[in-house]
C-alpha cells in the first residue's frame, strides 16, 4: 500500500507540474535555449600565437629562428611594412602583432650597428605580449649577429592546476557543466514551487489526514524530484554530448546531483510563503551552487571556499570525466565527496520538510 | 496501548484528559469528551478556543501532550494509519489541488485511502457537483469547494467523521443540502464532531454540544437539556388592541398559567406566541463570559 500512495503522490505531482505553463514553458525553453547556445559555441582552441613579419629577405631566417624554438608561434611574412601595417590593423589572418625589420637589419646587425625594428601592435594588446615581442625581437637581432644573449636564463615551468597547454579545453566543453547544473537548479525551483504550494495551500495537511505516512509523503517529493531533475539534465546531456565518454559515470554524477538539488529544492519549498518568496529562497541557494560551474570557465585552481560548495564535486566529476575522460577510480574522490553533499542535502531537506509540516 | 482495531468498540471517539501547548501556551487543557456511533457533537467556541487544535489531536496531525485519545477502539497517535483509514475530515482551510479537476482530486485521494471501485460521479452528485466533476478546482467559487471539500470526507466512507466549519462560505441552500448530507451520514451509523460558529447549524444538527473556551471544555449536554436549563420557562405573547401593540409575558411554572394562556390566546387581535428559551449563544454567553464571535 505505501509503494501505491508514493506512486498516487507522484502521479499527482507530476499532474500539476504538466499543469503549471511557467514550469513547462521553462522546462522546455531551457532545454531549446541550452542546446543552441552549446552548440554555437566554438568546440577548439588555437593555441597558435600568429605574428606579422615584415621584409621578405629575412623571412625563411626568422621563420626558422621562431620555428625551432617556440611551439604555437605562427608567422606570416608580408613584403612591406605598409602591408603588414594594415594586417594588424585588420587582424587578417589572426595576427596579434607585427614585426617590421629594416631593409638593411642584416647588414646593420652584422656590423655591429643597432638597427631600429617596428613593432607593431593593435590598440589593447597585453602588455606581457608586447614584452614578449621586444624579448623575440632581440633574441633574433642576437641571432643573425652572432653573438650570444646576455643572459642564458633556464626556465621551469610551475603550473597552477591542470596543465592544459596543447590539452585545452574548448568553451563548449567549459560549458557543459555549467549547463547541467543550471537546468539542476531550474527543476530546484520547480520542486522548490511544488513543495511550498503543497504547504502554503496546506494540501498536505489534507494528504496526511488519509493512511499516508509522513514518511511516504517524503519519499514521493524526494523520488519525483530527482526523477525530475534526472530526467531533464539526462535529456539536455544526451542533447549536448554529455554522454559521449563513460556515459555510466556521468549517469551516476547526473543522479547525485539531482539528489544534491532535490533536497535544496525540499528546503526552499519549505521556507517559501509565496511564488516571489519560493524564488527568493531558491535563489539563494541556486547563486552558490553555481558558481562552481562558472569557476570551471577559468582555467587554474580554484579557492578553497569554492571547493567547499557542495557542487564543487559534481563540476569536478563532469569536467574529468567528459573532457580529460578519468575512469571511476580517478573520479572516486571527487563522486565521493558529491554523495556526501547529496547525501546531507537530501536528509536536511526532508528534515526541514518534515518539520513544517508538522507545524501545518 | 491496543494493537489492533476494534469495529465493535462502543465508542467512537473517547478522548480523556488531553493537553497540548504550542510553546508556552496552553491551546488545550485537560479536555475529556467521548462520541457514540450515529452521534452528532457539535463542538462550539470562539476563535482560539482550542477547536482546531482538539481536531488536529484526533487526525493525528499534533500528539497530546497529556492523556489519551482512542478513536474506534485504537489509540490515537499509536495506531494512526489504521484510524485514519476510518476517518472522514473536512478541513476549515480549503485545502484542495486547484490545478485539478474535482474528479482528479476525489480519485487521487481515493488511492490514498485505498478505495477500490470508486465512483467520484455519485459522490460528486451527493453534494450537488456532478455538472462541475471535471472543472478544475480553481474555477470553482468559493460554496462549490466546500462542497467538495465535503465530498472529499465521504470518500472512504468514514466511522467518524471530522468537520471543522463544514458550512463555512456555502449559501442557505447549499447549507442546507451539507447539513441533510451530514445527518445521513449519523443515520448511517457514522460519528460526527463538527465545529461551527453557526449557533443555528450547532442546535439543528447536533445531539449533544460541547462549549469550549480557552482550551478548557465548559459543559457537553444536549441542545434542548441546555437551553431548559438556562432558558426562562415562559411564553411571550403579542396581541393587537386597537392600534397598540400588547405584549405579556407568562411564567410556565406558576398556579394560574394555563388559564392566563387561555385566555390570551382566545382574545382578539393574537399576533404572536414565544417561548421564552434561551439560545446556544445566551447559554455560551453565560458559562464563558464571551460571546461566540469574540
Amino acid at each position: 500500500m505505501t509503494g501505491s500512495r508514493i506512486v498516487a503522490i507522484m502521479g499527482k505531482d507530476f499532474r500539476e507540474f504538466t499543469r503549471n505553463r511557467f514550469f513547462v514553458f521553462i522546462t522546455l525553453l531551457v532545454l531549446v535555449a541550452y542546446v543552441a547556445v552549446f552548440w554555437f559555441l566554438p568546440d577548439s582552441v588555437d593555441e597558435t600565437v600568429h605574428i606579422g613579419v615584415s621584409n621578405s629577405v629575412l623571412s625563411t631566417d626568422v621563420g626558422g629562428v621562431t620555428e625551432s624554438g617556440t611551439a604555437g608561434f605562427a608567422l606570416e611574412i608580408y613584403s612591406s611594412e605598409e602591408e603588414l601595417k594594415t594586417a594588424v590593423e585588420e587582424g587578417q589572418n589572426d595576427i596579434v602583432a607585427g614585426i617590421a625589420f629594416p631593409p638593411d637589419f642584416l647588414e646593420s646587425a652584422a656590423a655591429g650597428e643597432t638597427p631600429t625594428v617596428r613593432l607593431l601592435v593593435p590598440a589593447g594588446l597585453p602588455a606581457e605580449i608586447q614584452l614578449l615581442l621586444e624579448g623575440a625581437v632581440s633574441e633574433i637581432a642576437f641571432g643573425f649577429a652572432g653573438t650570444p644573449p646576455p643572459v642564458d636564463p633556464i626556465t621551469e615551468a610551475v603550473v597552477l592546476g591542470v596543465d592544459r597547454a596543447g590539452n585545452q579545453i574548448s568553451l563548449q566543453q567549459q560549458m557543459r557543466p555549467l549547463i547541467l547544473i543550471l537546468v539542476l537548479m531550474v527543476e530546484t525551483f520547480a520542486l522548490s514551487s511544488l513543495v511550498a504550494i503543497e504547504v502554503q495551500q496546506r494540501t498536505a495537511v489534507a494528504v496526511l489526514a488519509t493512511p499516508v505516512r509522513v514518511v511516504d509523503f517524503l519519499a514521493a517529493k524526494g523520488i519525483f524530484g530527482v526523477g525530475l531533475a534526472l530526467s531533464e539534465v539526462v535529456l539536455l546531456g544526451l542533447l549536448i554530448g554529455a554522454f559521449a565518454v563513460n556515459a555510466p559515470a556521468v549517469l551516476m554524477i547526473l543522479l547525485l546531483g539531482a539528489v544534491l538539488v532535490t533536497g535544496f529544492g525540499m528546503i526552499a519549498g519549505s521556507y517559501g510563503r509565496d511564488f516571489m518568496g519560493t524564488l527568493l529562497v531558491a535563489m539563494l541557494f541556486m547563486i552558490p551552487l553555481m558558481i562552481p560551474a562558472f569557476g570551471a570557465l577559468f582555467p587554474g585552481s580554484s579557492p578553497t571556499w569554492v571547493k567547499a560548495l557542495p557542487t564543487y564535486g559534481l563540476v569536478q566529476a563532469i569536467i574529468r570525466v567528459t573532457v580529460d575522460g578519468d575512469s571511476w577510480s580517478q573520479i572516486a574522490p571527487s563522486l565521493l565527496l558529491l554523495a556526501m553533499w547529496g547525501v546531507a542535502a537530501f536528509i536536511v531537506g526532508a528534515f526541514i520538510l518534515r518539520r513544517r509540516v508538522a507545524t501545518l | 496501548m491496543t494493537t489492533s482495531s476494534n469495529p465493535a468498540a462502543a465508542l467512537a471517539i473517547d478522548v480523556t484528559g488531553v493537553r497540548f501547548s504550542y510553546g508556552d501556551t496552553v491551546a488545550v487543557d485537560d479536555v475529556s469528551f467521548s462520541l457514540s456511533p450515529g452521534e452528532i457533537l457539535g463542538f462550539l467556541g470562539p476563535n482560539g478556543a482550542g477547536k482546531s487544535t482538539t481536531i488536529k489531536m484526533l487526525t493525528g496531525q499534533l500528539e497530546p501532550g497529556a492523556g489519551s485519545i482512542e478513536i474506534l477502539g485504537m489509540d490515537m497517535p499509536g495506531q494512526r494509519e489504521e484510524i485514519q483509514a476510518r476517518l472522514g475530515v473536512c478541513f476549515e482551510e480549503k485545502n484542495l489541488y486547484l490545478s485539478m479537476t474535482g474528479r482528479e482530486n476525489l480519485v487521487f485521494f481515493s488511492k490514498l485511502f485505498g478505495v477500490r471501485d470508486f465512483e467520484p460521479e455519485t459522490l460528486m452528485e451527493r453534494v450537488g457537483l456532478s455538472a462541475r466533476l471535471d472543472d478544475r478546482v480553481s474555477e470553482y467559487s468559493k460554496g462549490m469547494k466546500q462542497r467538495l471539500m465535503m465530498a472529499r470526507a465521504l470518500i472512504n466512507t468514514p466511522d467518524v467523521l471530522l468537520l471543522d466549519e463544514p458550512t463555512d462560505g456555502l449559501d442557505p441552500v447549499s447549507a442546507i443540502g451539507i447539513r441533510d448530507l451530514i445527518r445521513r451520514e449519523a443515520d448511517r451509523g457514522a460519528a460526527v464532531l463538527l465545529t461551527t460558529h453557526d449557533m443555528h447549524e450547532a442546535d439543528s444538527l447536533s445531539d449533544r454540544v460541547a462549549f469550549i473556551n480557552q482550551g478548557t471544555i465548559l459543559t457537553i449536554d444536549t441542545p434542548d437539556n441546555l437551553k431548559l436549563a438556562h432558558g426562562q420557562r415562559s411564553v411571550r405573547i403579542r396581541s393587537r388592541q386597537g392600534d397598540d401593540v400588547n405584549e405579556q409575558v407568562i411564567p410556565l411554572d406558576e398556579v394560574g398559567t394555563e388559564d392566563r394562556i387561555r385566555e390570551a390566546v382566545s382574545a382578539e387581535g393574537l399576533m404572536t406566541i414565544h417561548t421564552e428559551e434561551a439560545t446556544l449563544e445566551d447559554i455560551f454567553v453565560e458559562y464563558a463570559g464571551r460571546g461566540l464571535t469574540g
